[in-house]
């Protein structure tokens, strides 16, 4: 087996201070019943590493492991997945910490403090039957370490910010529309200045005037707090606009990564190009494409190059080995055997 | 001169919310028209945000809510006239729905194939087996799928493009010539989400099937369909060739959409907000 070898250590640039580390990750979906084993391999030896006050965009389609790789990233995992390999480590407090050695009470202090999540189908979070002001009070008290009144003005300001009046905090959840909804999550997210931000599909459910609205929000509150965000979203369109870096995700593995814009105008893989030519645009009537096939089953993923059974550039060796990753231009890495074919003999384990 | 497909003639749709006190109506759909000819079959898209009446108007069209003002003309018939079961069966034959969910469309417990071989039943009157599998087997050709992949597959076995696919496969068994999609992508992938665009214009031009669109994804809508009408409210604010009003909008809600179309031309410049969220006072 070749072993897709971390290149990014070579190419950081000095002054980023890097927050999430994560290496080679693989976390898979373990079943047992009846005696017959399943292993789903929904996240396939991950590596890649966010830096302070940067937004990374994970972009894919459905089952491609986005979200199974940020549970493992968070550590919000319960069997059937199971992490069978790697490391995530994180830099709060100027000390590598690795997420799976944490105990129990280290991992409460670091959670909504340190790191905080927005979950996918974040307007359906919030308890319907508690007032948004207990939501905040439930989630987000106990780490702040101030006194109630204080807290509760802190929480109105902070609306403030999300460009929401304090009347929601008396709101139920059904009294408020999605976009509304949404800003609260983002708002309850963001409260303890964490330091990092994951957020799995924040705008799915939302139409395009409230989405721009939304992720601008996202953003301007991220730049201030200058945390470090994950964003998850199938939707290139948010990456082209939100995103400073993005990894493209293909069956449980990143096939491409670099500089939003470097993807998008250069993409160099050909799910890539394909994701990035077969969007429709204002403007442009050109023939667009949908992808013939379907995404292969994790449970049994086919030899080599995952992409292989899709691909018009498949060759020979993508049948038999799975490329390593290899950068095209510095912070730009691709794996693929065609167009981005390894310049020097990649060492063998 | 023979009368047109659709024609949907000022219709209004008012819903009452709240008790005896506090009584409030909400207009949800307010004196829209819209024609579509027979014979001549195209792709009109209806754009707008959610809660502008795009779906109230959907609903009416199928003759699922009666509009509390105008009238619906299907074929010169009007469809709130329709009193016995022959005349529902026969409306239902020609106008057939696609929903926006593909997985929450079908019950998750019953076989796929079943929804077609009860389509083809009762709407295309095929009887005996041979028959009814032959019509859901072309019905499926039709959208590049066949009976053999989904015969006795549950709905968790089939990926969302597919389902999506067998959707619009149940609504042409019965040869209809009009289909109203409730946002048939929005729930499907982007890779195979041109797909299911493309065989809606392939639908049009093969099939002369007219289609209702129902989106508020811009994007797609510039590039299938001929006709947009759009929304805002309840009210069509603008309407005409799509590609006329979506490259040069002139309504200032048409505007403000175009504005907050997110395309991937734009990476690496900065956003800016489209100032919708001004309106953040509890409802």
């Amino acid at each position: 087996m070749i072993s897709a070898a971390p290149s990014f250590a070579a190419n950081a640039e000095p002054a980023a201070e890097r927050v999430l580390t994560v290496r080679n990750l693989r976390a898979y979906y373990q079943t047992r019943y009846f005696g017959i084993s399943r292993e789903v391999r929904a996240v396939d030896g991950v590596s890649l590493h966010v830096d302070r006050n940067e937004i990374y965009g994970l972009a894919g389609e459905s089952s491609c492991g986005k979200t199974t790789l940020i549970k493992t990233i968070v550590r919000a995992i319960r069997p059937p997945l199971t992490v069978v390999g790697g490391s995530v480590t994180f830099n709060f407090t100027g000390r590598d910490r690795d997420i799976y050695a944490l105990n129990r009470r280290e991992l409460e202090n670091i959670r909504w403090r340190h790191l905080s999540y927005i979950l996918q189908g974040s307007m359906n979070v919030l308890n319907p039957v508690r007032r948004v002001r207990h939501s905040f009070v439930d989630f987000a008290y106990r780490h702040m370490k101030k006194p109630m009144p204080e807290f509760l003005q802190l929480i109105e300001s902070h609306l403030d910010r999300v460009r929401l009046e304090s009347t929601v905090l008396d709101a139920y959840p059904h009294e408020l529309s999605g976009g509304m909804r949404q800003r609260v999550t983002i708002a309850l997210a963001s409260i303890c200045r964490p330091d990092f931000i994951i957020a799995d599909e924040p705008t799915t459910a939302l139409d395009v005037v409230v989405q721009k609205d939304v992720l601008t929000m996202l953003r301007e509150v991220q730049r201030e707090i200058r945390s470090s965000m994950i964003l998850v979203t199938h939707d290139i369109g948010v990456h082209a606009n939100v995103t400073d870096r993005l990894g493209i995700m293909y069956a449980g593995r990143l096939v491409e990564e670099g500089r939003t814009v470097d993807v998008i105008r250069n993409p160099r893989h050909p799910y890539t190009s394909h994701l990035v030519s077969s969007l429709p645009r204002i403007g442009d009537v050109t023939q667009k494409r949908g992808l013939e096939g379907a995404p292969p089953n994790l449970a049994n993923p086919p030899l080599g190059c995952r992409f292989h059974p899709r691909c018009p550039l498949a060759m020979e060796t993508c049948r038999a080995e799975h490329p390593p990753m290899v950068d095209v231009t510095p912070g730009h890495r691709v794996a693929c055997w065609v167009t981005a074919p390894p310049k020097q003999p990649v060492a063998v384990q | 001169m023979t009368a047109p497909l659709l024609d949907v003639d000022h219709v209004g749709m008012i819903y009452g919310l709240g008790g005896l006190l506090r009584r409030r109506t909400l207009r949800a759909v307010d004196d829209v028209s819209l024609r579509l000819e027979a014979g001549k079959p195209e792709i009109l898209a209806i754009i707008g945000e959610s809660g502008s009446g795009k779906t109230t108007l959907a609903r009416m069209i199928l003759n699922l809510v009666k509009p509390t003002g105008g009238a619906i003309h299907f074929l010169g018939a009007d469809v709130t006239r329709i009193r016995t079961n022959r005349e529902r069966m026969a409306f239902m034959r020609q106008v057939q729905p696609i929903f926006q969910n593909p997985f929450e469309a079908f019950n998750p417990l019953k076989r796929i194939d079943r929804y077609l071989f009860i389509s083809a039943r009762r709407f295309a009157g095929a009887r005996g087996r041979i028959d009814i599998e032959a019509k859901a087997d072309k019905a499926l050709h039709q959208v590049g799928l066949s009976l053999a992949e989904v015969k006795g597959r549950f709905p968790h076995e089939l990926s969302g493009g597919q389902l999506q696919r067998i959707a619009i496969a149940r609504a042409l068994i019965s040869a209809p010539s009009l289909i109203v999609a409730d946002e048939p992508v929005s729930m499907v992938d982007a890779s195979l989400r041109m797909s299911i665009v493309n065989l809606f214009k392939s639908l049009r031009d093969e099939l002369k099937v007219s289609i209702v669109y129902i989106t508020h994804d811009l994007a797609t809508a510039y590039y299938i369909s001929d006709r947009v009408l759009i929304m805002q409210r309840g009210k069509a604010v603008e309407s005409g060739n799509a590609r006329a009003v979506l490259d040069n909008p002139q309504h200032p809600y048409s505007i403000l959409l175009k504005n907050a179309v997110l395309s991937p031309e734009d990476a690496g410049k900065s956003m800016t907000p489209v100032g919708a969220a001004q309106n953040s006072s509890v409802i």
